[in-house]
């Protein structure tokens, strides 16, 4: 046991590395974009002011007030300082709205969609490989490759099919937003019923994009552990093919984890393209429109969440990993 | 009571590839046990061996397909039962299997006694923690094994360990056959006799009633089985008492077989080990003649033309060859049969079978092979 506490004060080190570095080009990233942010939001005060000194005036009190006067490095110093403080700063956009506000409200939308639809894909997939593997047939020859078809799509091409043809075509599902746009978030009926109708269309576009590449990966798992020794042996000391199966898929399961774990990593980009397609609302609407204000302290602020959101999703998964597969524990254990 | 603990007569089983192609790896094997009797079956690789001691189980998966013949075990016919009916009451309790690979045979992510509780359950035995717990240390001591292992993973022990894992397990619902498919091939020459000794002390504790060794460590076999056959395409060629069939054996093939090995003890003097030319024939359309023929030093130009039985010796071994019994305990594998007049004298005592088309399976092979 002590070796693998070890391995995990490794590997947490690593995770903290690895945050450290994602911190600093989250931040320094979207800076080094040309244009001036400040410009635009002072260009909508001073837009009625003649006096053009006035207006320089103004403009030069906007930059102070956002802090943009200072080096690079300065203003890093005081993203930390205030890191710390938990104040990710003041969106541009939609100043003078703190950013840690703007995450709440779109966080939860991003988290409902993607987790919800990433896991659902994940099982999907993997029962799907196991079945084309096990049962073969129509699930081998058919649905399998189907799948892998319609999960070869690129996202948005997916996102845009459906959304044509559910749509528009057939007209039985909304086309955009997280809600009907004549409702005021709520906790009634009439809100939830909305929310879920619009929730269809970006949940099963990721679900079908991820099924695909769950099974193969489990197909090809399971087809390699149903011709293992130990399936052999077990047929020949009597235990049930039931039974058997069950030790095949677990085993087969295992690398799969690490699929999931890459999948949550693959969030970001699927929220943007979902999101974005679908006009819904969450994290990844929120950085298309702070990445075409050039809203520094937003972009920095989402994209510092999804750092620490995929960093702590892996290293959940890593630590589980070495509860449910024994070998991985017996090697670090050495 | 039966005569025998376990009977096989004809048994003939073939695995079918991919392409539908029919492999006849076993075909017409026969013979018969006593309680307390021990079996060493040898052969090179790919002449059935392995085939046989899984067809021997009765219980047949793809690819391995039954085709005829009968297993009886203690005058209990297991060819032809429901396979679940047999899996329930026959595996692990009349028969067992210790495989090939024991260092892959256990699942890698259930502990010991998890698999053990599993083996139990599959035959409807349900024991509480406690008495599951002191059932399967006792038999972990029967093998030496600290009963810490119960609650490994088999990744966590060593290959012997394994090994001794799975004798354990294999003979857990103490079946009346045990048949051990090379289970010391994997480990150096101590490690094997510790193996070998232990299956042995199975039988005498009254666990196990008969025993069939699977392997090509010949000098391991005379050792401790009762009888030795040697096993050819598919078929056996020699059957007999241990100590005859290492040191006198019959068949060319075996003459061969024994030469090429180095026996311990009866001295060993300068004796060159011999190697038999040639690789055995396609299993796919196995000969109708003799088997061996194409290989065999002592050829006769009959050998190509019928079909060979299996013949007893007037001590009662096992041989299938064409050759009087008489010139056949004569001749050593390093001899020839000499000039064409010599050739002639050596009769054939045979009543020469033509060769015909009676063997089925030959035929439809050709067929589905092509």
């Amino acid at each position: 046991m002590k070796g693998y506490t070890r391995y995990f004060r490794n590997r947490i080190l690593w995770y903290l590395l690895t945050f450290v570095v994602a911190l600093v080009l989250n931040f320094v990233l979207p800076r080094l974009m040309p244009g001036n942010p400040v410009a635009s939001i002072a260009a909508g005060v001073t837009e009625s002011l003649t006096d053009q000194k006035a207006a320089a005036e103004m403009l030069e009190e906007y930059t102070r007030a956002f802090g943009l006067d200072k080096s690079l490095p300065e203003q890093f110093l005081v993203f930390i300082g205030n890191l710390f403080k938990g104040d990710l700063g003041v969106s541009f956009r939609r100043y003078p709205t703190p950013v840690v506000q703007i995450l709440k409200e779109s966080v939860p939308w991003t988290i409902a969609l993607q987790l919800p639809a990433i896991l659902t894909g994940w099982m999907l997939g993997n029962l799907l490989g196991a079945i084309a593997a096990y049962r073969r047939g129509v699930f081998d020859r058919a649905i399998f490759p189907a799948f892998l078809f319609v999960g070869a799509f690129p996202s948005f091409g997916l996102a845009i099919i459906l959304l044509f043809v559910f749509g528009i075509m057939l007209r039985v599902l909304p086309t955009s937003g997280g809600y009907g746009f004549d409702l005021i978030p709520g906790f009634n009926l009439q809100f939830i019923a909305s929310a879920v109708r619009h929730y269809q269309l970006p949940f099963w576009s990721i679900v079908l994009n991820t099924i695909g590449g769950q099974a193969i990966g489990m197909r090809s798992m399971s087809i390699y552990e149903l011709n293992a020794d130990y399936v052999k042996y077990s047929r020949f000391l009597g235990i049930r093919d039931r039974r058997i199966v069950g030790y095949v898929f677990r085993n087969a399961m295992l690398p799969q984890v690490t699929g999931l774990a890459l999948s949550l990593g693959t969030m970001v980009g699927g929220a943007l393209v979902a999101e974005t397609i679908f006009s819904y609302p969450g994290i990844g609407s929120t950085i298309l429109s702070s990445i075409k204000a050039q809203d520094y302290p937003m972009i920095s602020g989402a994209t510092l969440f999804i750092t620490v959101g995929v960093l702590l999703a892996n290293l959940v998964i890593e630590i589980l990993y070495g509860f449910i597969d024994p070998r991985i524990k017996a090697n670090q254990q050495e | 009571m039966a005569d025998y603990i376990l009977e096989v007569n004809d048994l003939k089983t073939r695995y079918v590839t991919r392409f539908r192609e029919n492999v006849y790896a076993v075909d017409g094997v026969s013979f018969k046990l006593k309680e307390g009797e021990t079996l060493g079956i040898a052969g090179e690789s790919g002449c059935g061996k392995s085939t046989l001691a899984m067809s021997l189980m009765g219980y047949y998966f793809p690819p391995l397909h039954y085709t005829s013949g009968s297993i009886i075990i203690d005058g209990r016919e297991i060819t032809g039962e429901d396979p679940e009916v047999l899996r329930r009451t026959a595996l692990g309790t009349e028969i067992a299997y210790i495989p090939q690979a024991a260092m892959n045979a256990l699942n890698p992510t259930r502990k010991i006694i998890k698999y053990i509780n599993d083996v139990l359950v599959a035959h409807n035995i349900r024991l509480n923690k406690k008495e599951l717990r002191e059932m399967a240390e006792e038999r972990l001591r029967l093998v030496n094994l600290p009963v810490e292992v119960l609650d490994r993973y088999p990744v966590e022990l060593s290959g012997g360990m394994k090994q001794r894992t799975v004798i354990a397990i294999s003979s857990l619902l103490s079946p009346k056959i045990l048949i051990a498919d090379e289970p010391s091939s994997a480990l150096d020459v101590s490690s094997q006799k510790l193996v070998i000794k232990m299956l042995l002390d199975l039988i005498d504790k009254g666990l196990v009633k008969s025993m069939i060794f699977i392997t090509h460590e010949l000098p391991l076999l005379y050792n401790v089985t009762k009888k030795i056959a040697v096993m050819y395409a598919g078929q056996f060629v020699e059957l007999g008492p241990a100590h005859e069939s290492v040191f006198e054996p019959l068949h060319p093939y075996a003459k061969g077989l024994m030469g090429s090995i180095i026996v311990p003890s009866e001295g060993i003097r300068d004796e060159h080990l011999v190697a038999i030319p040639g690789t055995p024939p396609n299993l796919k359309a196995p000969p109708q003649h003799c088997r061996f023929a194409a290989r065999c030093k002592f050829r006769q130009p009959l050998c190509d033309s019928v079909v060979v039985p299996e013949r007893f010796a007037s001590d009662g071994r096992l041989f299938r060859c064409l050759l009087p019994e008489a010139v056949l305990r004569e001749l050593k594998y390093e001899d020839q049969i000499k000039s064409k007049q010599e050739d002639a004298e050596v009769e054939l005592d045979v009543n020469i079978i033509p060769f015909a088309g009676d063997n089925g399976d030959g035929d439809s092979g050709k067929e589905s092979g092509g």
